[in-house]
């Protein structure tokens, strides 16, 4: 069983090591790649040093690209599961054993880690949870099932799901709209408990002021994919 | 009815895109496939300053009380039109761009898993910048 561990970076020359060293030592058994997105900090520089396995995009293609490169990579050389978690060192990857085993288990097609079932570790801001929690209000409406955390970052899948983000994959803040994708596809999607922490470098894509434009970008996308 | 200053403005204007179109053309600046929604556009606003007689009638049975309203009217509805194309053409682009660049990643990535089979060979090093080099001439 080959696993696959994608980390997405773009500017991430403070906690990219860290979230490395954190691969290799939490989650054995899973090769991984980290996905420069065209950094303007060290970020590559830092990964060749190391000598971390890293996939350089030419150009930035924002977070939705470049972690669709990390499962075109996945597929091409025949993982059986994909994981993919935040280059910024907010996800542990000692869960991914876990949740792989969970995902084999049973027999699901894609397995998020969630912050809101225990409602253990870094929470997010006031602010975020209730966008979160909308999100969750929309999917159960449109597709009759609860997805406590369809933002979350750290989720792994087989290679049915790899198959269908080769295909398309949205360009910026793709998590909620494909977890939307599969429902509708009534794929297997299932949610762990996961602690998470603050993130340890870098700046979240999501400013205060993209916000809005974020809401309501993902709002439509959840619909659109209700209307596909 | 349209003022006969107008008319030659307007007829003196769209000449001169229309040359600036097919220079351009000629010097291979502007893809044919896109420039002919402007040539036909162009056209049609030839026709209705030159005849501003076919407009009047166009212009009564649309509803349009002046005929010069109904050329901007014309020409709004032409270049919304090829806004959009540009849209869809700029999305289709878009995925293209992308695509390209992941497989350009994918690429060099086996690149780089060669050189280190090889081991650190000097020979290595040339392929690659050869490599490199066949790049820039493409």
């Amino acid at each position: 069983m080959k696993k696959l561990i994608i980390i997405p970076a773009y500017n991430e020359q403070e906690s990219i090591l860290d979230t490395v060293r954190d691969v290799e030592k939490n989650a054995p058994g899973f090769d991984y790649v980290v996905v420069n997105d065209c950094s303007k900090d060290n970020t590559l520089q830092i990964c060749r040093e190391n000598h971390i396995h890293v996939l350089d995009l030419p150009i930035n293609l924002g977070i939705g690209g470049a972690v669709q490169t990390g499962y075109l990579y996945a597929y091409r050389n025949g993982y059986d599961i994909a994981a993919q978690i935040d280059g910024d060192g907010q996800h542990d990857a000692s869960y991914l054993g876990m949740m792989a085993d969970e995902l084999i288990s049973e027999n699901l097609d894609m397995v998020i880690g969630s912050r809101f079932i225990d409602n253990e570790g870094f929470q997010s801001s006031w602010i975020r949870r209730s966008g979160i929690r909308f999100f969750t209000f929309l999917m159960r409406v449109l597709f009759g099932k609860t997805i406590t955390d369809a933002t979350s970052g750290m989720r792994l899948c087989n290679r049915r799901t790899m198959e269908l983000f080769i295909r398309d994959y949205p360009r910026d803040y793709p998590e909620p709209e494909t977890v939307a994708r599969l429902l509708r596809h009534k794929y297997n999607v299932k949610e762990v408990p996961v602690r998470m922490r603050e993130r340890s470098g870098g700046v979240s894509s999501i400013s205060a002021r993209k916000s809005v434009y974020y809401m309501i970008k993902v709002t439509l996308a959840i619909l659109m994919e209700r209307l596909r | 009815m349209m003022s006969f200053r107008l008319q030659i403005i307007l007829v003196v204007i769209l000449l001169a895109a229309l040359a600036v179109i097919i220079a351009m053309l000629k010097k291979r600046t502007l893809d044919l496939k896109y420039v002919l929604v402007w040539l036909f556009c162009l056209i049609v606003l030839l026709i209705f300053s030159i005849f501003p007689g076919t407009m009047t009638k166009l212009a009564r049975f649309i509803g349009i009380y002046s005929p010069v309203n109904m050329i901007f009217f014309l020409g709004f509805l032409l270049a919304v039109t090829i806004i959009f194309t540009l849209t869809v053409s700029l999305s289709r682009t878009t995925g293209k761009v992308r695509k390209l660049a992941q497989m350009m990643a994918l690429e060099n990535d086996t690149w780089e898993k060669d050189k280190k089979e090889a081991g650190t060979g000097a020979g290595v090093n040339a392929d690659h910048e050869q490599a490199h080099e066949e790049l820039h001439l493409q």
